[in-house]
C-alpha cells in the first residue's frame, strides 16, 4: 500500500499533496463504494431510474435484513445459503490445495511424473469447468458432491500450475543443505519443500479461490436443490424478486472480498510476511 | 613454484595426522565438456585445507563432490577409507549465499540438524546455544534471516553447520557474498572459532590472502580442465596476523603461481571465443 503511494507521488506530483496522507487515500477507497450507491438510491428515490429493474440499495438492504432472521422465506434464509455456500467453497478449495500441491510436488520433482501428467493437465485445464456440470450431475446427482466437486476442479489447475512453479524456483541448495543434515525423504518434503513453497501456495490459493468462488455460485444455479447463493439469485429470477438478486451479488462480493483480504490476508501475514518473503504477485 | 617443487606437509599435527578426505585421480565432465583432468590431493584429519584457482575452474564443483551433491565421472574419493556415496551427516556445507532456511527463526536454523536427528528441543538448543556464543549472534535467537544482514547470515550458516557436529566442514568461498570490511572483521572473528572447532575444514576462495592467513595448507586449481598445480603448506601458528611479514611471503608465493594460471586461462578463453578458430589453436 505505501508503495502505491509513492509511486503515485512520483508519477504525479500534483497528486502528492493528496496522496501524502493515509486518511485521503482511505477515503478515496470508501467513497468509490458509497458514492456511486448513495447516486444509486438518490435516482431510484427521485424517480430517475425504474425501481422495478434497479430497486434501492436501502431497500435491497431491507430486504437481506428480513431474509436473515425467522421472518424470512424459509426463515433464517439467507445465513443458511451463505453458509451452505461456504461449506461448499471450503470443502472444494481444501481438497484443491491437499491434492493440488501433491500433484504439484511430484510433478515438479518427478520428470516421469511430468511426462504423464503434464499433457493431461494441459488438456484438461482450459476446459470450462462448467462444462463438466452435465457430467457430474449425471454421475453424483443434484448433491453437494457435484458443487464440491466442480469448485475442487475450478481450483485445482491453479493450484498444480503455481505449486509446480515454486518447486522450479526452488534453490536446489536448500535440498542439499537438509540432505547433509541427514533428513529422510518424509521430512525434506515436511520440512524444506512445503514451507519454502508457501508463497507459491498462497499465490495459487488466492487465484484458485477466486476461480471457485466464480465456478461454484454458476454450479449453484445449475446444480444445486436448494440453498447456496447461486441457488438463492436463480430463484429469485423465476420470481422476478430483484432486491434478492441484487442482495445476493451485493453478498457474493463482500463474501469473495472478505475471503480474499481476511482469510488468505491472515495466512499471509502469519507466514510468509513473517518470514519476509513474500514474493510477487 | 611450480606443480614440481609442490610439497605436502599435515599441519596443526605432529605429522601422525591420519588421511580424511582422499581424491585420487578425480575427473568431472558437464555433457561432453572436461571440467576436471585429474585432481589426486589427500586431505588430513584436523587440516585446514584452502582451495584456490582461477574463477570457473571447478573449485566448487570439487567440493560439492566432497559434499556428496555431485559424482565425478572417473576417479575415487573417499573419507575416513570409505567412497562417498552422497551428502551425509559427516559433512557439513557452508555456502557463499548462506542458503538458511526463511521460514525458521536463528535459533530454529541452528538447530535444525539436530531436530532432523531427532534430538530433544532442549538439548538441540543447548548445543546451539555455545556456536550462537561463538559466532557472535547472541540476542538474535529469534529473529528471522530476512531481517538480518549478509556478515550475520553467514554466521548463522556457519553455525548451523558447526551445532549438528560433522566432521568436515565445506565452505564454499564462505565471505564471497560479503563486502570488504564485514569480510575482514569477520576473519579476524572467526579466525579462534575454526581452532575452536577442530575439525577438518575444506574452504574454497579466490583470495590469496584469506587463504594463507587462515588454512594450513593452500591447494592451488589450475584453470579447466583443473589439476592441482601447486600445493603449499603455511608453516605459521594460529591466530596469525596479516602483516606479519612471513605470511606475507607465502602469499607472494601462491599469488604468483595463481597469477600465471589466470593469464592462461585469460588467454585460452580469448583464443577460444575468437570465431573460426580451431580448438587445438587455444594450447
Amino acid at each position: 500500500m505505501s508503495t502505491e503511494t509513492v509511486d503515485a507521488a512520483i508519477v504525479r506530483p500534483p497528486l502528492a499533496q493528496l496522496g501524502s496522507s493515509r486518511a485521503a487515500i482511505l477515503a478515496l477507497r470508501l467513497g468509490s463504494i458509497i458514492v456511486p450507491l448513495l447516486l444509486w438510491e438518490l435516482g431510484a428515490r427521485l424517480g430517475w431510474i425504474n425501481t422495478f429493474l434497479f430497486p434501492p440499495p436501502s431497500k435491497i438492504l431491507a430486504t437481506l435484513w428480513s431474509q436473515s432472521g425467522p421472518n424470512g422465506n424459509p426463515p433464517w434464509a439467507i445465513p443458511i445459503h451463505v453458509g451452505r455456500s461456504l461449506i461448499r467453497l471450503l470443502a472444494g478449495v481444501a481438497l484443491a490445495v491437499v491434492i493440488g500441491t501433491i500433484a504439484g510436488v511430484v510433478i515438479g520433482l518427478n520428470r516421469w511424473a511430468r511426462a504423464i501428467l503434464r499433457p493431461i493437465i494441459s488438456a484438461l485445464m482450459p476446459v470450462p469447468t462448467l462444462a463438466w456440470t452435465p457430467v457430474l450431475l449425471l454421475v453424483m446427482g443434484i448433491d453437494d458432491r457435484t458443487t464440491i466437486f466442480v469448485v475442487f476442479l475450478a481450483a485445482v489447475f491453479e493450484m498444480i500450475y503455481t505449486i509446480v512453479a515454486g518447486i522450479e524456483m526452488m534453490n536446489v541448495k536448500l535440498f542439499w543443505v537438509a540432505e547433509s543434515m541427514g533428513a529422510t525423504r518424509l521430512q525434506i518434503f515436511v520440512r524444506v519443500i512445503i514451507p519454502a513453497i508457501f508463497p507459491y501456495l498462497i499465490t495459487g490459493m488466492r487465484l484458485g479461490t477466486g476461480y471457485a468462488w466464480r465456478a461454484l455460485i454458476a454450479a449453484e444455479m445449475l446444480a444445486a436443490s436448494s440453498f447456496g447463493l447461486g441457488f438463492m439469485i436463480y430463484d429469485a429470477s423465476e420470481y422476478m424478486n430483484m432486491d434478492v438478486i441484487y442482495g445476493g451479488v451485493m453478498l457474493i462480493a463482500v463474501l469473495g472480498f472478505l475471503l480474499e483480504n481476511v482469510l488468505i490476508g491472515r495466512l499471509e501475514s502469519a507466514t510468509t510476511e513473517k518470514w519476509g518473503v513474500q514474493n510477487e504477485r | 613454484m611450480s606443480a614440481d617443487s609442490a610439497q605436502i606437509y599435515p599441519l596443526r599435527s605432529n605429522g601422525a595426522a591420519k588421511p580424511k578426505i582422499v581424491a585420487n585421480g578425480i575427473q568431472k565432465y558437464f555433457g561432453g565438456v572436461l571440467a576436471m583432468e585429474n585432481i589426486s590431493c589427500t586431505i588430513h584429519e584436523r587440516e585446514f585445507v584452502a582451495i584456490i584457482g582461477p574463477s570457473g575452474c571447478g573449485k566448487s564443483t570439487f567440493l560439492y563432490l566432497i559434499a556428496g551433491f555431485e559424482k565425478p565421472t572417473y576417479g575415487e574419493l573417499s573419507i575416513n577409507g570409505h567412497p562417498i556415496q552422497g551428502p551425509g551427516r559427516d559433512r557439513g556445507v557452508v555456502f557463499q549465499e548462506f542458503v538458511l532456511f526463511p521460514w525458521l527463526t536463528v535459533l530454529r536454523n541452528i538447530t535444525l540438524g539436530l531436530d532432523i536427528k531427532g534430538v530433544n528441543r532442549r538439548e538441540a538448543e543447548e548445543k546451539a546455544r555455545k556456536w550462537i556464543r561463538l559466532t557472535g549472534l547472541s540476542g538474535f535467537e529469534d529473529a528471522y534471516p530476512s531481517t538480518l544482514s549478509g556478515g550475520m547470515k553467514q554466521r548463522v550458516a556457519i553455525a548451523r553447520a558447526l551445532t549438528y557436529d560433522p566432521e568436515v566442514l565445506l565452505l564454499d568461498e564462505p565471505f564471497g557474498a560479503l563486502d570488504v570490511q564485514t569480510k575482514n572483521y569477520m576473519i579476524r572473528d572467526l579466525q579462534n572459532l575454526w581452532l575452536e572447532a577442530n575439525r577438518t575444514i575444506v574452504m574454497i576462495t579466490h583470495s590469496v590472502s584469506e587463504a594463507v592467513l587462515m588454512a594450513d595448507r593452500v591447494l592451488v586449481l589450475s584453470s579447466r580442465p583443473s589439476r592441482v598445480i601447486a600445493d603449499v603448506s603455511i608453516r605459521l601458528p594460529h591466530p596469525r596476523d596479516q602483516r606479519d611479514p612471513v605470511l606475507r611471503r607465502y602469499e607472494d608465493e601462491v599469488t604468483a603461481v595463481l597469477s600465471a594460471e589466470v593469464d592462461k586461462a585469460m588467454n585460452q578463453e580469448r583464443q577460444t571465443h575468437r570465431p573460426y578458430s580451431s580448438p587445438g589453436q587455444a594450447q
